[in-house]
């Protein structure tokens, strides 16, 4: 029989149908996505002995604490610790993932000068050429840990400058930092005797201050409640998840906050809703409806919503000092549920240098976030775990990575209590990787240690025989035998939680509304990461988690 | 017509065979135990049926996975019998003290995290549910591995088209999901990925 070119082809149909009635196809599928899984170059988590320890991230300032499930040493998962004070156990998504960060392909593993390998010695003789021919600026992103002050003591040796990076919800209490003459470090938000809180695009529901503090209030006083206990009012242009769940959305145009702020505060006033104790904004009610998209019912019913359950707290996205000013005019300023200034830790105060003479280089810890760019003209020592690309720094200086690096953990931006704690180093970071604080030290080996410093801060936290110590259980500090005892406790993932501030008078000085242009952003937890990268793991999680979905009803 | 439909027949056959008969054998590498093991001759012998007698718990609540050398030892730190396999378990492992590279069948990817502890422990899952009658068997099982995904045959189960499978037979994803899904038992992602 004689096989023609039409049984060929009828031949391979045949089979090319059958085959899809076969298990093949699937089969195939699957094993080839496994496999493009396991190539070799992509890092594998390594099987052993499976133990857990206690860590603190250090991913951004807020120090979540962690449960670490290790495999033969190395770290393989990662899990919140609920004993934590402020977290209670919650992390966000990035701090989920954060083990696989070393393993990044980014990682920083060398040293380069502009594209080029260098060495330490090379990046420090330069520093030291550039020390000596000008002053040095140098810039921390995360201030009050032992290494600030490492930071900070070289720059004022050395008559450089020692500056910090602000977070956005830093950057939102910058106002009152002004008027009342307290640093932004010492305020903090008193979210938990708050009853109203609202929010001028603050994603206080998805990655806002310290992970899990708000969203634990929030689960416990509001959630699926008609009348909460806790009222949120979401003033925000896009229907966020943080809208989404608030008791109340306000949902107005883009860049009219300052003008929405200024309207509540005229309604707040001529309607006798507030005692008169701060200054009176210019605003027209009708000007501010026009812009904002509401109607002037609407921003009077907002007002009178403010006031219904007090102590209501005020709280901006950004840098807005009309916003603030709310808080001014309704007594939320140094009082229960407002804008409080909390006891400093005992020996973490720092008093920031100010100094405008133009520097000649600028040194960049690894706290600060990697799109921190300074000024052009002055050679940059970037030191960083992660190459993200697009820096113009001259110098780049790979850092120990995620819990390779033993550091301490001051009170976080945002809270209204201080805490306390230290990061302790779970791997040994290699030898080719240094921090900004052990640098500057080989150049001046008179600047105290990290170590040294979180000794003597233990020593001093210890002595103020003042708060309690979180851990497994909760116990007061008085009932340590030693400062090294207290200090074995943090290392082994403690934290020292201070007593709960009695509420101090802040005397504001705000005399006339403020009316200057704000700043304006989106803070989340992102902002203040420092790492330019993302672990894989994080990747659809982080995404999804920065979500913002098509504002609905807002007008362009 | 007839003679085309005849050949394109002929083709959907041949791909039938290939997908469901060649495939599968093709498919799968085949390796011996370094050692014959029979559970069943273990459990009868050592007069204990009971899994966790080999397969301990440590002190802290975590499972300790294969007996180690010195567990073996227990019986067989010298030859009981004349069997070629128990010879080589002595002359070979205990004797030189070198641990004893058995395949493991049921063996989760390295990015998965699995713990006996919270199954067997807290859940109270019996070691059949997903071993099935392995500690009753008496075959000297070859270790059949995936040779695209690397993984053991065990965690896509016996059946290539997965269907009509023992509830025991494959531990994929699904799999996992689908007994958490009955027990409304929800872990997330990082419940079991590292």
């Amino acid at each position: 029989m004689k096989v023609s070119r039409r049984d060929l082809l009828l031949g391979t149909a045949g089979l090319t149908a059958g085959i899809f009635f076969t298990p093949v196809p699937w089969k195939v599928l699957d094993d080839v996505s496994i496999w493009t899984q396991n190539w070799p170059w992509i890092p594998q988590p390594a099987r052993g002995p499976v133990t857990t320890k206690l860590a603190s991230c250090t991913l951004c300032a807020s120090g979540c604490a962690l449960r670490v499930r290790m495999a033969a040493g190395y770290p393989v998962g990662i899990s919140g610790n609920a004993s934590h004070p402020l977290t209670k156990g919650a992390l966000c998504p990035l701090g989920f993932a954060a083990h696989q960060l070393n393993w990044h392909p980014a990682r920083l593993r060398e040293v380069r000068h502009r594209g080029r390998t260098a060495s330490w010695d090379e990046a420090r003789a330069a520093f030291e050429k550039a020390s000596a021919e000008g002053p040095i600026a140098v810039v921390d992103g995360r201030s009050g840990r032992a290494a600030s002050t490492v930071l900070q003591s070289f720059a004022d040796k050395h008559n450089g400058t020692y500056e910090v990076v602000l977070t956005a919800e830093e950057r939102a209490l910058s106002p009152y930092a002004q008027w009342v003459g307290v640093p932004v470090s010492a305020l903090g938000y008193d979210l938990e005797n708050a009853r109203t809180i609202v929010s001028f695009g603050a994603p206080l529901l998805d990655g806002w201050g310290v992970p899990g503090r708000f969203t634990h209030l929030w689960s416990e006083r509001a959630a699926s409640a008609s009348d909460p206990q806790l009222r949120l009012i979401q003033i925000e242009p896009a229907f966020s998840r943080t809208a989404a769940a608030a008791w109340h959305w306000v949902p107005t145009c883009q860049g009219t906050e300052a003008l929405l702020a200024a309207s509540l505060a005229k309604v707040l006033v001529e309607e006798h809703l507030v005692p008169a104790q701060g200054p009176l904004p210019p605003a027209s009610l009708t000007e501010a409806a026009a812009q904002t998209g509401l109607t002037p019912t609407a921003i009077r019913d907002l007002a009178y919503s403010m006031v219904e359950r007090r102590p209501t707290l005020v709280i901006g996205s950004d840098d807005n000092p009309a916003i603030a000013a709310l808080n001014v005019l309704l007594g939320s300023l140094g009082t229960p549920g407002g804008i409080v200034k909390k006891p400093t830790t005992p020996s973490v105060t720092l008093q920031i240098s100010a100094k405008n003479t133009p520097p000649r280089a600028v040194l960049l810890d690894s706290s600060v976030p990697w799109e921190y760019v300074p000024a052009s003209g002055v050679e940059v020592f970037r030191f960083a775990a992660w190459d993200g690309g697009g820096n113009r720094a001259d110098w780049l200086l790979p850092s120990p990575g995620f819990l390779e690096e033993t550091t301490d953990l001051p009170t976080p931006p945002t809270s209204a209590r201080a805490v306390y704690g230290i990061a302790p180093s779970l791997l040994t970071a290699s030898a080719q990787l240094g921090t900004a604080a052990d640098f500057l030290q080989q150049i001046d080996a008179t600047l105290p240690t990290v170590e040294q410093t979180i000794h003597a801060r233990c020593e001093a936290i210890f002595r103020s025989h003042r708060g309690s110590v979180c851990g497994e259980k909760s116990s007061p500090i008085t009932g340590f035998e030693s400062a090294v005892k207290f200090e074995e406790a943090l290392r082994s993932g403690a934290v020292w939680l201070d007593e709960s501030p009695a509420a101090t008078p802040l005397k504001c000085a705000l005399k006339t509304w403020p009316t200057n242009n704000p700043a304006h952003t989106t803070g989340n937890w992102a902002n203040t990461w420092a790492p330019p990268v993302m672990p894989t793991l994080a990747a659809k999680l982080y995404r999804e988690s920065s979500l913002r979905e098509t504002p609905q009803r807002s007008q362009s | 017509m007839k003679r085309n439909f005849f050949v394109f027949a002929l083709g959907f056959a041949l791909a039938l065979v290939a997908g469901w008969i060649v495939f599968p054998r093709v498919l799968y590498s085949h390796q011996a135990q370094p050692v014959d093991f029979l559970h069943k001759t273990h459990a009868e012998k050592s007069g204990t049926a009971d899994c966790e007698s080999c397969h301990v718990f440590n002190p802290d609540g975590s499972f300790a996975g294969l007996p180690q050398n010195d567990t073996c030892a227990g019986c067989h730190s010298d030859k009981l019998g004349t069997s070629p396999a128990e010879a080589k378990l002595v002359d070979v492992y205990l004797k030189t003290q070198t641990t004893t590279p058995w395949l493991v069948y049921s063996r989760q990817p390295a990015n998965v995290w699995f713990s006996h502890a919270i199954h067997v422990k807290r859940a109270g899952l019996a070691c059949a549910d997903c071993h099935g009658t392995l500690g009753a068997s008496d075959e000297k099982r070859l270790y059949e591995q995936d040779r695209i995904s690397g993984y053991s045959r065990d965690i896509w189960g016996h059946s290539i088209s997965r269907l009509r499978r023992a509830p025991h037979d494959g531990r994929t994803m699904s799999d996992c999901e689908d007994c958490h899904h009955k027990r409304h038992v929800e872990v997330g992602c990082f419940g079991c990925h590292q």
